[in-house]
């Protein structure tokens, strides 16, 4: 059974250019954008596909918003059902590649008590930009090293199609933004 | 006299030879910018109204159709029939003949429009190069065909109202270059920036719900050190309301290089 996984995920490893050409022309996993994760390992961009995924962008020298922001993540998956939590993959993307190292990363997981499982992706340094622009996310460098960013989850379908939004105000989960991720969860 | 005179033409010919050279790679060739500290007539939310902008290279020209055209050629998932939605608005590339090339209707050398940021950025990268932070864009815009920065003359800038449109000062095919070697900064085409969706007005918007209110053109208009900087102004209302898949027919781009 084992092999015959590890033999069926090579075979998709090998179909991947095959599987690009049917991606949805919206997939936000069209983008070519090279991610590492908080262990260090290279993650690419469009390999997020398969699974629907919460995604944010925040950077971890933010002590206002960006605590928020994964306490809201948090509430949302809080509010799951533990089938539904298996379901949807939770991702943090960087916004500060040259500060946010794999081991700050990891801090930053750990100060929060972020469940296991969630991905904390940090970009190359040439990516950021792409991908804060399929996700609509808005920021800039200020000379204090802060960032202004646009505080928002963006929820993707398992094929990276963004099916809704929820803009980042308060701790606690945006009831309406739950119910489309209930809607998503259950669909085909 | 005479027979001294061939060994000199030789001279000037080669002398000639290698200018022609250098300005024939000018076409999507890269001119260096000595960077340093510069007063942005952009007021962000900072106190400070000097910006540090660091040596880099920028294109003499903008990217023409003839050069997306070979880009196109190279890595057709850009072509306007192949190009994924995610990264277009129904009119990329609209402008062309043919998904593939832009036709006799356009001319090869005019700077390419109707590109998006993805397709700029894509197309920067190929070349080991990146799309220009608006910031650099300012810095080297900031020149005239004689001066570093000749924004104190105001009837210059004035001139400057008609950017990005064909009476614009770096319209006409003889405008001369600015006096980094670079053309068509003031021209009837805007350019893309790196940062086009870093443009916030001022205000501190950290965490609110800003994406909407900075996509005004009011919201940014007030944050301005100088608004009597036409070309700036502008510029920068047009970008910070751009969503990256858009295209306009009066925008294109051109690549900047950091220096290493």
């Amino acid at each position: 059974m084992k092999i015959a996984s590890l033999f069926l995920s090579a075979l998709l490893v090998l179909a991947t250019p095959l599987q690009a050409q049917s991606l949805p022309g919206d997939s936000v996993y069209h983008l070519q954008a090279r991610t590492q994760d908080s262990h260090g390992a290279p993650v690419a961009w469009a390999s997020l596909r398969g699974q629907p995924r919460l995604v944010s962008m925040f950077y971890t020298n933010c002590h206002l918003m960006c605590p928020l922001i994964l306490e809201n993540a948090k509430s949302v998956q809080k509010q799951l059902s533990p089938a539904e939590r298996r379901q949807l993959g939770m991702v943090m993307v960087s916004l500060d590649p040259s500060r946010d190292t794999p081991d700050a990363m990891q801090e930053v997981a750990r100060r929060h008590r972020v469940p296991e499982g969630w991905q904390f992706l940090t970009p190359a340094a040439n990516d950021v930009r792409a991908i804060a622009s399929v996700l609509d996310v808005r920021y800039r460098f200020r000379d204090d090293g802060s960032i202004n960013h646009t505080s928002v989850l963006v929820l993707l379908d398992a094929e990276g199609r963004v099916r809704a939004r929820s803009e980042v105000t308060a701790a606690a989960a945006d009831p309406a933004f739950l119910i489309q991720i209930k809607a998503l969860l259950a669909g085909p | 006299m005479k027979r001294t005179l061939p060994p000199t033409a030789t001279l000037l010919l080669l002398a000639m030879a290698s200018a022609l050279a250098v300005a024939g790679d000018a076409g999507s060739g890269y001119r260096w910018i000595e960077g340093g500290d510069f007063r942005s007539s952009v007021r962000y939310e900072e106190s400070t109204r000097i910006v540090r902008v660091a040596s880099f290279s920028l294109m003499a020209r903008p990217v023409s159709n003839r050069d997306f055209a070979a880009f196109v050629a190279r890595q057709p998932q850009w072509r306007r029939d192949r190009i994924p939605a995610v990264f277009a608005s129904p009119g990329y590339l609209g402008h062309w003949a043919g998904p593939d090339a832009p036709g006799d209707g356009v001319d090869p050398e005019a700077p390419v429009v109707h590109v998006n940021w993805y397709a700029a950025d894509a197309y920067c990268r190929a070349q080991q190069a990146r799309l220009p932070r608006f910031a650099e864009w300012e810095y080297a815009a900031a020149a005239d065909a004689t001066r570093r920065d000749a924004r104190q003359d105001a009837a210059w800038r004035m001139r400057q109202v008609n950017d990005g449109t064909p009476h614009a000062i770096d319209a006409a095919p003889d405008a001369p270059a600015n006096a980094y070697g670079i053309q068509g900064l003031h021209g009837a085409h805007w350019e893309w920036s790196e940062d086009y969706a870093s443009l916030l007005g001022d205000g501190d918007r950290r965490g609110q719900q800003d994406g909407d209110a900075l996509r005004y053109c009011g919201a940014t208009a007030m944050s301005f050190n100088d608004p009597g900087d036409y070309g700036v102004v502008k510029r920068f209302v047009l970008l910070s309301a751009l969503r990256p898949d858009a295209t306009l027919g009066n925008l294109g781009f051109r690549c900047a290089r950091s220096t290493p």
